[in-house]
Order: structure tokens, then C-alpha cells, then sequence
């Protein structure tokens, strides 16, 4: 068997598999979207603004209402010591 | 002629697969640390990608306009005396106002947010019952009432319980009664939740009477919020207007590339393909310059030996780019971006289980493939170009 074929059988087992993947996410994405009538009544009923992703810090709850560098708000000199921040920017209307 | 061309470009890719599996081990080493560097980029992207899409969904329906009040730069309770303000203000619709926080539980180190308002009031208000998996909504007459989120019951041990009790700042004990749980599908939403009357939030926080959190503000022409929101910032100075375009613009925003771990992969990344890089525009080996030579000599040009170093750097690139991304989509999809969960969730106690199934775009994966992919084919074919320009002879001996 030439190297070539066995690259092809390669490549299209690959295919095959990030094709069945790919369904399968589409099907995933499809049940989270019946679940969305009752994530934009609970949005509108409790006027939420902010998903609840991490709870550790009030910056990363709420990012989108809170404080203007709020995480180094704390005491003068203060740093920022949760890890969360790290993995959020803030929001553009909060920056200097 | 198409046939034989193909065919040509058949017995090269031969070549290049043969020249690659006769060095295997390191062909193989590079394309795991390729593909691992493209698993960390495809995975963050991935991650980003969808939280910012579920948040689009979830907040699409966000107060129009929130207003808070600022003291020396921090968020204060705002005066109830500003409903009048709002008030006259031409286009308001109708202003809610609320009262929240967080509560930290000292016995197991979780922070709940407590909120408090008259549901009733709020837009589908009257609908939140069909948000929740058992009980129901209480309304603003009743006392200590309260719905939570699916953690809170198993947070606190409540077991089969359905009274529980928070501190107050003098350190009493305000007891509430849970009347409902929120369903597992608006976790995202409502996971670490304790919402009850405005009246016992505002007990629990010890605010004053004549205080809130903020407002929501609900104008009657959805087109004029941001000309609302100005007049409010014009009328109540010391006042934050967010509207619903800036909360639902913050999750497009806070998960990008310039937050610091998005930085760091970017430049474990580059850091990566910079030693990479370095390596191939080093040169050759001895080894490779004289295989390049003796084909040479047997008659090979120039474009051909270009065209192996070409399909052998596409080769492995394009493999690494394949099992990268696979393994990536299944980090992100089945394992809930396990590896990235420490750094998502830090020191919180309570987080809901994140169901994360981005909605790629093509331009997603061309993204990480011209990151990636580009650059590797590149600092492959120019060391290979510089050596097959040489004479065979020199390149032999």
C-alpha cells in the first residue's frame, strides 16, 4: 500500500471523527437553545445582568456591574489576588 | 496531462511521508508539541467563544437601563428620592427599584447573591414560576420567603429542609422559608441565587428605608435608551447608567485575548513557534543538506525539493492542526474545559456545571490555523529553499 493511501485513511478517519463530533455538537447546541424561553424570563423577571460562571469575587459575579477597578479597590496599594481575574478583561466603558 | 501532474505530486507526497517516517521520532515530537500548542489556543478560543454566546442569548433580555450610585469611586446604595428624578424624565416607562449583594456563608466559605424585588413588577414577571423545578414565586406581601438556585439547598446541607437562615451584619439570624428552586437549565443564570422580597433584603442588609442597590429603568421606545440613559447621567450626576447594548458588549469583550491567561497562551503560543522557528531557520543538518544534494544530483530541481519540505511541513502542521482541535472540542464540550476550570472558577466554592458548546465559525479556525499553520509552513520551505539553491556538490560534500 503506497504511504499516500495510508495518509488518506488517516485524514479521513479524522474527518469521520471531528464530523461525528460536530453533529453531536449541534444536537448539544439545539437542546441548550429550548432551554432559552426560561433564561430570558429569568433575565427579564430578576433583571439579571451578569452569568454565573464564578462566585468568588464581586468584580467577576458581576463584571458587567461592577466597579471601576474594583479589584484593586480594597486598601491603597491593594492587588489583585483572585485567580478569576485573571481570566476576565474588563469591560471597555470601565477602562482608563 | 492533469493526470500525470497529480500523479507526480502523488510520488512526492511519497516521498515526503517515507522521509518523515524514516525520522519518526522527531517528526512525531514535533507534531505532539504542535498539536499541544494548537489544543491550548483551540481550547481558549473555544471557551470564549462560548461563554460570550451564551451570553448574547441569556442577556438579551437585560434591564434596559440600570442606574447605580457612585461614591468616591465605589457603588453606594442610591437614595429612593431619585424615583422622582427618574421620574420626570419624558420616555421612562417604568423605573424598579432593587436591592443586592453578596453574602458570604462563613461555615462553608460560599458567597451567595441575594436579591431583592418586587416580582410582580419586573417584565415576565408573572411568568418566573415556569423557571422553576419545584415550589413557587413568592409574592411581595409575604415574609421570609425566598427562591434559590440549585446550589444553595446542597450548599448549606439542607437536605429534605426548607428553612435556612443568614447572618445579619450585627451577626442575628434572619430566617427565610424556600418556596421554590430554580430548574437546572437556568443555572448559568441563577446557580449561587437567593432571591426574596425587597423588604427582607433590605432587613438582611440592614439598609435604610429610604435606600436601594439600584434601579431598573424600562423606557417606553426601546430605540431611545442610550438618549434616556444620557438624560439620567445629565439629571443624576453622581449616578452609573449601564444600558442593555454595554452589559451585553462586556461578554463580547471580557473573555478576549488581552485578559491575562488569554495572554498567556497567546504567548506560550508564540513562544513555542519562536524556538520552533528558530530551529528551522538555523539551517539544515548536515543530514538533510546532503539528501538534498543527492537528489539533486539525480536529477531533481529545485521546485520539487521545495515541494517535499513543502508537503512534509503541510503534513504536520495540518495533522497537528486536526488532532488539536479534536482534542480541544473534546476538553471544551465533554469535559466542561476541565483543564481550564481552576483559573475560570478560582476560589469559588459554588459554580454551576458549565454545559460549553461553542457555535465555531469558519473564521474561528482560520484564526488559530493562521497563528499556527502559516507561520510553520513558512520557516519550513525558506531553509529548505536557501539549501536546495545551492549546487549539489557543495551541498554532497
Amino acid at each position: 500500500m503506497r504511504p499516500s493511501t495510508i495518509l488518506f485513511i488517516v485524514l479521513l478517519l479524522l474527518l469521520g471523527a471531528e464530523s461525528g463530533l460536530a453533529f453531536h455538537g449541534a444536537y448539544l447546541r439545539a437542546e441548550q437553545r429550548a432551554q432559552e424561553p426560561e433564561l430570558d424570563i429569568v433575565t427579564a423577571g430578576l433583571g439579571l445582568s451578569d452569568l454565573c460562571v464564578a462566585t468568588e469575587a464581586r468584580y467577576t459575579r458581576n463584571p458587567a456591574a461592577s466597579d471601576r477597578v474594583v479589584p484593586f479597590m480594597d486598601h491603597p496599594g491593594a492587588v489583585e489576588h483572585f485567580p478569576t481575574g485573571s481570566f476576565w478583561a474588563p469591560p471597555p466603558y470601565m477602562r482608563f | 496531462m492533469l493526470r500525470s501532474s497529480l500523479e507526480r505530486q502523488l510520488n512526492i507526497l511519497d516521498y515526503a511521508l517515507s522521509s518523515l517516517w524514516r525520522r519518526r521520532l522527531k517528526s512525531l515530537s514535533i507534531m505532539l508539541v504542535f498539536a499541544a500548542v494548537i489544543f491550548l489556543l483551540a481550547s481558549f478560543q473555544m471557551v470564549t467563544t462560548s461563554l460570550s454566546q451564551a451570553a448574547g442569548r441569556a442577556l438579551a433580555r437585560a434591564p434596559e437601563i440600570t442606574v447605580q450610585r457612585m461614591v468616591a469611586g465605589r457603588q453606594e446604595t442610591i437614595p429612593l428620592a431619585y424615583l422622582d428624578k427618574l421620574s420626570a424624565i419624558f420616555g421612562i416607562r417604568k423605573v424598579v427599584p432593587r436591592i443586592w449583594g453578596y453574602h458570604f456563608d462563613a461555615s462553608n466559605g460560599a458567597n451567595y447573591t441575594v436579591m431583592g424585588l418586587d416580582p410582580a413588577v419586573m417584565p415576565l414577571g408573572e411568568s418566573l414560576n415556569l423557571t422553576l423545578a419545584e415550589g413557587r414565586f413568592f409574592t411581595d406581601s409575604e415574609k421570609g420567603k425566598a427562591v434559590v438556585g440549585q446550589a444553595i439547598p446542597a450548599s448549606m446541607g439542607l437536605a429534605d429542609r426548607r428553612t435556612f437562615s443568614l447572618f445579619r451584619p450585627d451577626l442575628t439570624l434572619k430566617p427565610f422559608t424556600i418556596t421554590g428552586v430554580f430548574a437546572p437549565g437556568t443555572e448559568l443564570l441563577t446557580h449561587d441565587l437567593i432571591v426574596t422580597t425587597l423588604a427582607d433584603a433590605r432587613d438582611l442588609f440592614a439598609i435604610p428605608p429610604d435606600r436601594v442597590t439600584d434601579f431598573c429603568v424600562y423606557v417606553a421606545n426601546p430605540a431611545e435608551i442610550q438618549t434616556i440613559a444620557r438624560k439620567i447621567a445629565d439629571r443624576l450626576p453622581d449616578t452609573r447608567v449601564l444600558t442593555r447594548p454595554q452589559i451585553q458588549k462586556t461578554y463580547q469583550v471580557v473573555f478576549g485575548w488581552r485578559s491575562g491567561f488569554g495572554s498567556i497562551c497567546l504567548l506560550t503560543a508564540l513562544a513555542a513557534f519562536a524556538i520552533l522557528a528558530w530551529d528551522k531557520a538555523s539551517g539544515l543538518s548536515p543530514e538533510e543538506r546532503r539528501e538534498i544534494g543527492i537528489l539533486k544530483v539525480l536529477g531533481w530541481e529545485t521546485a520539487d525539493v521545495l515541494a517535499v519540505r513543502f508537503w512534509e511541513g503541510l503534513l504536520i502542521s495540518a495533522l497537528a492542526f486536526g488532532v488539536g482541535c479534536l482534542l480541544a472540542w473534546i476538553h471544551v464540550v465533554y469535559f466542561g474545559a476541565a483543564l481550564f476550570r481552576p483559573v475560570m472558577v478560582g476560589w469559588s466554592v459554588i459554580y454551576p456545571p458549565l454545559a460549553l458548546v461553542p457555535n465555531l465559525a469558519l473564521a474561528d479556525f482560520l484564526l488559530i490555523f493562521a497563528f499556527t499553520v502559516m507561520p510553520y509552513l513558512a520557516v519550513t520551505v525558506i531553509p529548505a529553499w536557501r539549501a536546495a539553491t545551492v549546487p549539489p556538490d557543495s551541498a554532497i560534500r
